[in-house]
């Protein structure tokens, strides 16, 4: 089962919303958590174990935190002077700390285990060659969507250290955050705070929801299976068989592939994000226009929102603001001023941010050269910041309009393209090369002979992708510029509103790539 | 309170630190500001900020962060 197959939207998601609909409040929320649960065997069958040993082991976890909490309030409370007080404050943060460090390592190091051993022996066998011993390879099998509640679950336990949010005594609310269906194979990556409460309201499903939902389930359905699936088979083509190409087609190729990527990601979170207001639950944005951005910090403050917030919020505030790192930015900025002594410690998080992105996204060394990629480029964009700032300064230009904006906005997309290249392709050493031909190799002769059309795009093809892209560009446009197009559409009559629903869903129906010769890409985010 | 917009005035010149509440949620202060931000708090009122305190909450505006910091001086009293 996944959100694009007709399976869900016939059956899976009707049922899940009827029993919804028609049991007492107080049952609704075991009506999804049921439905999660049912949703995640389908999934992932008996590896359901490994998220019913998250969701006991943090809830436990949790409480404990908060025994300890209690227990430190009133030993605190109870000391005979200031010097007391410190000395038992101190004692009960480390037990605290120490808890938090237990509970986060097994649940990174169960990830770690399951994602990442067979490319953890596959390259110490490399280097055991040369004294003659070897490893043996085995693989484990790891549920999908592990890499997403994981987090969640590391995001919920830390939260309860820092005292942000209460430690929650229900563990069926708890289960319900950590598996809600929608989320659970892609996200988007939500924190406790954002939707345990909601999911657990059991909120009776409102017409308006309803057909809000449903119209951005549509437009997710649209995004994927039009615009996603048809430009499978030219970037399959292209990335396995880039040696045909020059580097002009190749460069197409990266950009085809962002963009499938882009809207087979994007649309699975409209579809998550659709499916939960159905039911009343807001779920987190994941996405906001990225294509939109001036620089590659900005994209990623609108690409994959949950992920970079995530890794702000648990590891680049942590890092930047640990004791090694304080006294890092305390000499740097001594010594080469405010800015770029803060530079020094936010690099160090930054780097250490880059690598677990990097790492988060997969087992082999591509996926850490893209994670270093990024790295260096917003690093890059810091360090030259203040003179790049200066420098419009004097020109008296704003650089976030007109040409200069726009400009910025195509660079932007151009190393995003770099970067999704290196992304998909298949290992480092052909991503090297794809990338070396774009440089060495680039012509635009492959585009005007027609190589395109015998490269898995027909004519046809190439007019509904550009047809769908640009629909998906003009919706986008509305969005920057906070036009909400729901409630725009249900201002309208009965009429005209369902019959853009309508229309919206024959488009998917008859445009969508599928059947015949297209073989349907499994979604993209739902291995990570 | 002056000290303290004096601060963001000098890493964030032209935003009015009177109205504003949306510093973090709204991009105004990234991540290399905030790191500014707590070293310039730390030397000025010699407290420690922990990292349980970096939540937007704490630094949305002027005045969240001036009630994080006088709460903070009061625990470390």
């Amino acid at each position: 089962m996944t959100y694009f197959g007709p399976e869900y939207y016939l059956l899976f998601l009707p049922a899940a919303a009827f029993l919804y609909a028609v049991m007492p409040r107080k049952a609704r929320p075991y009506i999804l958590l049921a439905g999660s649960y049912i949703f995640f065997w389908l999934i992932s069958e008996k590896l359901i174990c490994y998220i019913l040993f998250s969701t006991v082991s943090i809830h436990h976890c949790g409480l404990w935190l908060d025994r300890i909490q209690q227990e430190r309030k009133a030993a605190v409370k109870a000391a005979a002077d200031k010097e007391e007080k410190k000395a038992l404050k101190k004692v009960y943060e480390r037990r605290q700390t120490l808890l938090l460090i237990g509970a986060a390592a097994v649940h990174i190091g169960i990830l770690a285990v399951l994602k990442y051993t067979p490319f953890a022996i596959r390259n110490a066998n490399i280097i055991l060659e040369q004294i003659n011993i070897q490893i043996t390879p085995v693989k484990f099998a790891a549920p999908i969507g592990i890499s997403f509640y994981t987090l969640q679950a590391v995001s919920y336990i830390t939260d309860v250290r820092r005292g942000t949010v209460k430690a929650d005594r229900n563990i069926g609310r708890l289960a319900l955050y950590m598996c809600f269906f929608p989320q659970v194979m892609e996200g988007p990556i939500a924190r406790y705070a954002e939707t345990a409460e909601q999911l657990y309201r059991g909120e009776q499903i409102q017409y308006k929801n309803f057909v809000y939902g449903a119209e951005r389930i549509v437009f997710g359905l649209f995004k994927k299976i039009v615009i996603a699936d048809r430009l499978n088979a030219f970037v399959k083509t292209v990335f396995e068989q880039y040696d045909r190409y020059d580097g002009g087609i190749i460069l197409l190729g990266a950009a085809a592939f962002t963009v499938q990527l882009y809207m087979d990601f994007s649309g699975a979170m409209d579809i998550a994000l659709g499916s939960g207001r159905i039911f009343g639950v807001g779920l987190p944005e994941n996405f906001r226009q990225p294509f939109f951005s001036k620089s590659i910090s900005e994209f990623w403050t609108r690409w994959h929102i949950t992920l970079g917030a995530w890794f702000r919020d648990y590891v680049y505030y942590p890092v930047s603001f640990s004791w090694a790192s304080k006294r890092l930015g305390a000499a740097g900025r001594k010594r080469f001023g405010n800015y770029f002594g803060s530079m020094l410690s936010g690099t160090l998080a930054l780097f250490c941010v880059w690598l677990c992105n990097g790492i988060w996204h997969g087992s082999a060394w591509m996926y850490l050269f893209f994670g270093m990629y990024h790295f260096v480029l917003i690093f890059t964009g810091n360090l030259m910041n203040p003179l790049i700032t200066k420098l419009y300064e004097k020109l008296n230009v704003d650089r976030d309009r007109g040409i200069i904006g726009a400009l910025r906005i195509i660079k932007t997309g151009f190393l995003v393209v770099i970067g999704e290249l290196f992304f998909r392709c298949n290992g480092l050493k052909k991503g090297l090369e794809m990338f070396y031909k774009i440089v060495t190799g680039f012509s635009l002769k492959g585009m005007t002979t027609g190589v395109i059309y015998k490269s898995g795009l027909d004519y046809l093809d190439v007019i509904v992708v550009l047809a769908g892209v640009g629909a998906v560009f003009v919706i986008s446009v509305l969005k920057e510029r906070n036009v909400n197009i729901c409630e725009r559409l249900g201002e309208k009559n009965i009429v005209i509103r369902w019959g853009v629903l309508i229309g919206a869903i024959a488009a998917v129906v008859m445009l969508g790539a599928y059947g015949g010769e297209y073989t349907p890409a499994d979604p993209m985010y739902a291995d990570f | 309170m002056e000290n303290l917009k004096t601060i963001l005035e000098e890493i964030r010149p032209g935003v009015d630190f009177d109205t504003c509440e949306n510093l973090i949620d709204g991009h105004i202060l990234d991540s290399l500001a905030i790191i500014s931000l707590i070293a310039d708090i730390e030397d000025e009122f010699d407290i420690t900020i922990p990292t349980v305190e970096i939540i937007p909450k704490n630094f949305n505006s002027a005045e969240a962060m001036w009630k994080m910091i006088q709460r903070l001086t009061e625990d470390e009293e």
